[in-house]
């Protein structure tokens, strides 16, 4: 299934990555990617490390393949995905994925996930982690959100905190985000579902490292985003 | 004459001052500064005459005067806190704005940060 992905349609392809602190940990990302001969768009969320400048070592690697972009203060995950799908229209892509950069995602899953685009199965996917490779805090934090995400957005889905999505350009067209930080992820499938976006879901391999547990959906985290989903409900 | 009924007219009347000097500033709107002050001589008349407010009270269906100097002031903080969340809330917006514009009209290319 993999192969029927040819190197045209990866160059149409242009990944998000929204970094905030990652200087430790992006590198790897930018270049496995670039490997697999995606496209990028790099978002530095105004990290407060070196993150900027690990980016643009990367880009001389790949200058072609990395497009650099960086918001002056921090605004949230939310905020530089967004820059980054309003970046990425500059470069006329077809499909657009957007992924964590800190290593939880791995760039060999980039095939399968654009492969229900590419194929015109479906205009939008998102990358479902298996709840059994989730450590269990996070598998019952991720449970409740996804029934909240239920609740609220009156969508089903078995991983609704994803950060590995995938959408066809057109569907991007059509779904507007303005959440800010992580409830990114819940408004994102409730656009897909609001717009009537066929997709799929398909799964991806996580890598846990103590690392990448200390950022993500903790409960701080979940409280705001089960205020915000409200607040949608409520008033928006 | 209580302490309450000395101080309480003071602090009003240099609010009131305050308040003028920051409309003749261009700081605030005549009907902010109208709303303020009106609200400052409130102060000065139950603070001198504590039993005025007896007369507003009545007025709403409240027995005591203090008790409706007190729900008046909650309403006013109450108000308040809504009206700054708001204002945050669209200022927040509009950073958010700003910020991404910012950056979608500044690609960094390699040579921007190589001195």
């Amino acid at each position: 299934m993999e192969n029927r992905i040819t190197a045209e349609d990866k160059n149409a392809t242009f990944v998000v990555l929204p970094a905030y602190n990652e200087a430790t940990r992006i590198q790897p990302v930018i270049e496995s990617i670039a490997e697999k001969g995606y496209n990028m768009v790099i978002v530095n969320d105004g990290s407060s490390d070196n993150t900027l400048e690990v980016i643009l070592d990367s880009k001389k690697k790949y200058p072609n393949r990395v497009h650099v972009y960086s918001l002056i203060i921090n605004r949230g995950v939310g905020i530089a995905t967004q820059t980054g799908f309003d970046a990425v229209l500059k470069f006329n892509p077809k499909y657009i994925v957007s992924m964590d950069s800190d290593g939880q995602h791995s760039a060999d899953d980039l095939d399968a996930v654009i492969e229900p685009l590419v194929s015109g199965r479906a205009e939008a996917v998102i990358g479902v982690r298996p709840l059994e490779d989730m450590p269990k805090s996070r598998n019952i934090a991720n449970s409740i959100m996804n029934l909240l995400t239920r609740i609220f957005y009156d969508v089903d889905v078995s991983d609704s905190q994803t950060g590995f999505r995938a959408v066809t350009i057109d569907a991007l067209n059509k779904i507007s985000i303005n959440a800010q930080g992580y409830l990114i992820s819940s408004e994102f499938i409730r656009e897909i579902n609001d717009n009537d976006i066929p997709f799929e879901e398909v799964i991806i391999k996580t890598i846990y490292t103590p690392e990448t547990q200390a950022k993500g959906t903790n409960y701080k985290v979940a409280i705001k985003i089960l205020l915000q989903m409200m607040k949608h409900k409520l008033f928006d | 004459m209580l302490i309450y009924s000395v101080i309480f007219p003071i602090i009003s009347l240099i609010a009131i001052v305050l308040f003028y000097l920051r409309y003749k500033e261009g700081k605030n709107s005549f009907s902010s500064f109208l709303i303020w002050t009106l609200m400052w001589i409130f102060v000065i008349v139950f603070s001198i005459f504590p039993n005025s407010s007896l007369i507003f009270a009545r007025a709403f269906g409240i027995s005591r005067g203090l008790d409706f100097i007190i729900i008046v002031s909650l309403l006013l903080m109450f108000y308040m806190g809504l009206k700054l969340y708001y204002k945050l809330e669209r200022l927040e917006e509009n950073m958010n704005k700003i910020v991404k514009e910012v950056a979608l009209n500044n690609e960094i290319q390699l040579d921007d940060k190589e001195e």
